[in-house]
């Protein structure tokens, strides 16, 4: 087993996970770690992309409101790509299968979880909207539908290497939780193989924090 | 039931029919036309510094009016050609005598397109020095000297960085002094 492998699993069944990735699929032989936590749930996702078609990765995430984890494997597929001069669409298909286990005193035994949706991307260098969506279920643990909107803009146009800023809105829809519609504000910064995103979603007080490494 | 619902979203998406990553609205077809014809090229022209427009009989390169919305054909107009974008590395490969080539690439808008595209092309013993110019849209390569890639395998390359190149230009076209 090659030792990326290695430190990338461990990486990810060390950690706890969550939802979903900008670019969540790469080019021919990339990997990319990614870890997140949103109002929910934190968790890590760490994939490997065999062609620009689709990746496979293995996801650990902890729901917090919930008190249960999940451990996948994570197949996306690139559905459809749009390119253009100067932009790019993207609409995928993700889904997970795993095993989910009650945590933090949580005494519901383990469970059998899968989870599917959708996510899709439009942007320019200055402008992105995006949704995602995505439907869980895990049983005794309580089956869960989740989607999100996104849009944002680049206050100035960075080149390759340069830091890239984002400024960005998201709102998402969770219609089993008792506020279901939220809103995060949140900074996206972009550096070479290196992304990180902080928000605060300001209906519920809670951070929002993303951060995708890719080699 | 709402398993099975889940199963089977997972399962389309497994068994989705492969497609291509660089696909193009319609739009956008002209350019894919180019790229074919680029891409059918005979590498006579690498060494005919200047002669792309004389290579390529076909008329909206002479007339890129006839098809104003397509840009990609308006970057092979001489005039408004995007050139080799010019860093350390690039240069130091040209003054080795590499060949240079400018490919413009259709999506790329952000540092992890360009990471992709370094990540692909850079992997190969051909290439000297490579680097994506996001407000060109263009990818600069230059070769080691000696050694080349086709213009198949160029486009076959940024496929697999999951993107689509419209346009090739070599040699002194690559350097904007092919007018």
């Amino acid at each position: 087993m090659k030792p990326s492998l290695v430190v990338t699993l461990a990486l990810t069944t060390a950690l706890s996970t969550s939802l979903t990735a900008a670019r969540p699929v790469s080019y021919t032989g990339g990997w990319t770690l990614i870890a997140e936590s949103d109002r929910q749930s934190t968790g890590t996702l760490a994939h490997y992309t065999p062609s620009p078609k689709w990746s496979l990765g293995v996801r650990g995430e902890i729901n917090r409101d919930h008190n249960y984890a999940i451990y996948s494997l994570h197949p996306t597929v690139l559905a459809k790509r749009w390119l253009g001069s100067n932009y790019q669409g993207n609409f995928y298909l993700h889904g997970g299968v795993g095993q989910a286990s009650g945590v933090n005193g949580n005494p519901l035994g383990s469970q059998f979880a899968a989870f599917g949706g959708v996510m899709a991307d439009w942007e320019t260098r200055s402008l992105f909207v995006g949704y995602r969506s995505r439907y869980t279920d895990v049983g005794h643990f309580g089956d869960q539908f989740m989607q999100a909107v996104r849009a944002g803009f680049a206050p100035y146009e960075g080149d390759s290497g340069d830091l890239h800023t984002w400024l960005m809105l998201e709102v998402d829809h969770r219609p089993s939780d008792p506020d279901s519609v939220t809103a995060t504000p949140l900074v996206r910064l972009f550096k070479g193989p290196l992304l990180l995103e902080l928000g605060y979603n300001l209906t519920v007080n809670q951070p929002l924090m993303n951060f995708t490494y890719r080699f | 039931m709402k398993f099975i619902q889940v199963a089977y979203l997972i399962a389309a998406s497994l068994v989705a029919s492969p497609i291509a990553a660089s696909e193009e609205e319609h739009s956008h077809d002209g350019h894919h036309d180019a790229t074919t014809e680029h891409a059918q090229m005979s590498h006579e022209h690498h060494d005919a510094a200047g002669h792309e427009h004389d290579v390529h009989d076909h008329s909206s390169h002479d007339s890129p009016a006839q098809d104003p919305g397509d840009d990609v054909h308006d970057s092979h107009d001489a005039a408004s050609a995007v050139t080799l974008t010019h860093t350390s590395e690039i240069d130091a490969a040209l003054a080795l005598g590499g060949e240079p080539v400018v490919a413009d690439v259709m999506g790329v808008v952000c540092d992890f397109c360009a990471l992709a595209m370094n990540k692909i092309f850079s992997k190969r013993d051909e290439v000297a020095a490579v680097y994506v110019d996001l407000d060109t849209k263009a990818l600069s390569l230059v070769f080691a000297p000696g050694t080349s890639l086709s213009d198949d395998t160029i486009a076959e390359l940024a496929v697999q960085a999951g993107y689509r190149i419209a346009a090739i230009r070599r040699g002194d076209a690559a350097l904007g002094s092919a007018i």
